[in-house]
């Protein structure tokens, strides 16, 4: 997960933000949370493409995907082993 | 209708964002590209949204800013932008990702950011300004005739407050573009002394100036703008001077009411000459104060010399680093800002002291 928070930080441009300082279930898109917006939400959906070779078919998924960290690796990992 | 300019805010290769005297310790540079120094932004713009925001646009808005603190201004009626190059960084970034993508996965943030509306747009969301939003984009009259739009809009009563300005940057890209034109030196020259070279090119630069327009005038305001005029490829120097003497017929003075000439040299001895027939033929007595040594040559240079000759009527007083001939009188009423881009697009700044 290291990994993953530190290509969000890269492809978002998180300033002043550093993988230790978000949290694995962190909310990504509240301000309570890391306060990301609906642009952010593109750029992590071409983070998922360019990285791990992921298209998200069904957009209605987005909201559950992109709560968290946590939840983003926990779709990246089953992607990958429906893949495999 | 007189045209009050009640607040001024720069960012250039000089500590113009830090306020205090004009231009008092300048910065010296060796080299053929000035860059900005920049301010910390984060005093105007959120870290959430800073990250988003290439150079042009933290400059554009952080002028924005210190012309709307000055002016004591919270919301104007209208922005009015001009920059000649856009932003162009992201304009790169995107276009690099198209070509190393083959078109696909191409994210968002470096597209919105790339049109050349953007820093204008940028200043309304963040002063929440659903006001009037320009941007010309006419090479170099991107900023007079920002000014002009700024201009027509106050006399027909439309608004009382506008933020208008010019802006562009130099980017790696654009840079190594421009050298190949033959725009620059060939070899860094100290900038006190380019305006002395004896050789073709200038130094490349950047910036953004802004101004805080309006219909009356407030207790800090310093300057009318009196008027702005633009001349696009005089074929020779006698349709300038034509032109000049024209442009202050029509603002009721001759070229004896101006106490002091600012001029957009910038070290290119081809492109110097026009300045020197002009003052020449209408100037030969009078004090000059020069620019582009200090701010480096682009499109919207024209809002660094408007910036600095609204510091100097503020002072009465040109500072040492921009004097070029004479000395200006101890009352400084007038003063004429005459620029030219690449020979091509000459313009006009009137201002008077109020």
């Amino acid at each position: 997960m290291a990994d993953l928070k530190a290509q969000i930080i890269e492809q978002l441009n998180l300033q002043e933000i550093t993988p230790e300082s978000i949290g694995d279930d962190q909310v990504l898109f509240s301000k309570e949370g890391l306060g990301l917006d609906s642009i952010d939400a593109l750029e992590l959906i071409v983070l998922l493409q360019q990285h791990y070779n992921i298209r998200i078919a069904n957009p209605e998924e987005g909201p559950k995907i992109f709560q968290s960290v946590r939840t983003m690796a926990a779709y990246i990992t089953a992607q990958q082993t429906v893949k495999a | 209708m007189n045209i009050y300019i009640n607040g001024t805010g720069c960012i250039s290769p000089q500590e113009t964002a830090q306020g205090g005297p004009l231009l008092a310790t300048p910065r010296e540079y060796e080299q053929v590209r000035l860059s900005t120094v920049d301010p910390d932004y984060k005093q105007w713009i959120d870290v959430k949204q800073i990250r988003r925001m290439s150079r042009v646009v933290k400059m554009g808005v952080g002028a924005a800013n210190l012309s709307l603190e000055a002016a004591g201004v919270t919301t104007p009626d209208a922005i009015i932008t001009g920059t000649a190059y856009g932003c162009l960084d992201d304009t790169g970034v995107f276009l690099t990702k198209m070509v190393n993508q083959q078109e696909e996965m191409l994210t968002p943030t470096a597209f919105i950011q790339s049109t050349h509306n953007t820093v204008a747009g940028q200043i309304a969301l963040l002063l929440s300004c659903n006001g009037y939003n320009n941007t010309f984009v006419h090479r170099g009259f991107s900023f007079e005739n920002a000014l002009q739009d700024a201009i027509m809009i106050l006399k027909e009563g439309s608004a009382k407050h506008i933020l208008a300005g010019g802006v562009d940057e130099i980017t790696n890209y654009s840079h190594a573009l421009l050298s190949r034109f033959g725009l620059y030196k060939k070899a860094p020259v100290k900038t006190m002394e380019v305006l002395n070279s004896p050789s073709t090119g200038t130094i490349a630069g950047e910036g953004a100036a802004f101004f805080t327009l309006g219909i009356t005038k407030d207790p800090g305001t310093v300057a009318e703008l009196t008027g702005v005029s633009t001349l696009y490829k005089p074929l020779w120097e006698g349709e300038v001077i034509g032109h000049i003497m024209k442009f202050l017929e029509e603002h009721y003075c001759t070229p004896a009411d101006i106490d002091l000439i600012v001029t957009g040299r910038n070290g290119d001895i081809d492109q110097d000459e026009i300045y020197e027939e002009v003052a020449a033929a209408l100037f030969p007595d009078h004090a000059e104060a020069c620019f582009k040594h200090l701010c480096g040559e682009y499109p919207t240079a024209a809002g660094f010399g408007v910036w600095m000759a609204n510091g100097i009527i503020a002072e009465q007083a040109v500072p040492e680093a921009a004097e070029f001939y004479g000395k200006a009188p101890k009352k400084i009423n007038k003063v004429l800002v005459y620029n030219h881009h690449q020979g091509t697009h000459h313009s006009l700044v009137l201002l008077t002291a109020c």
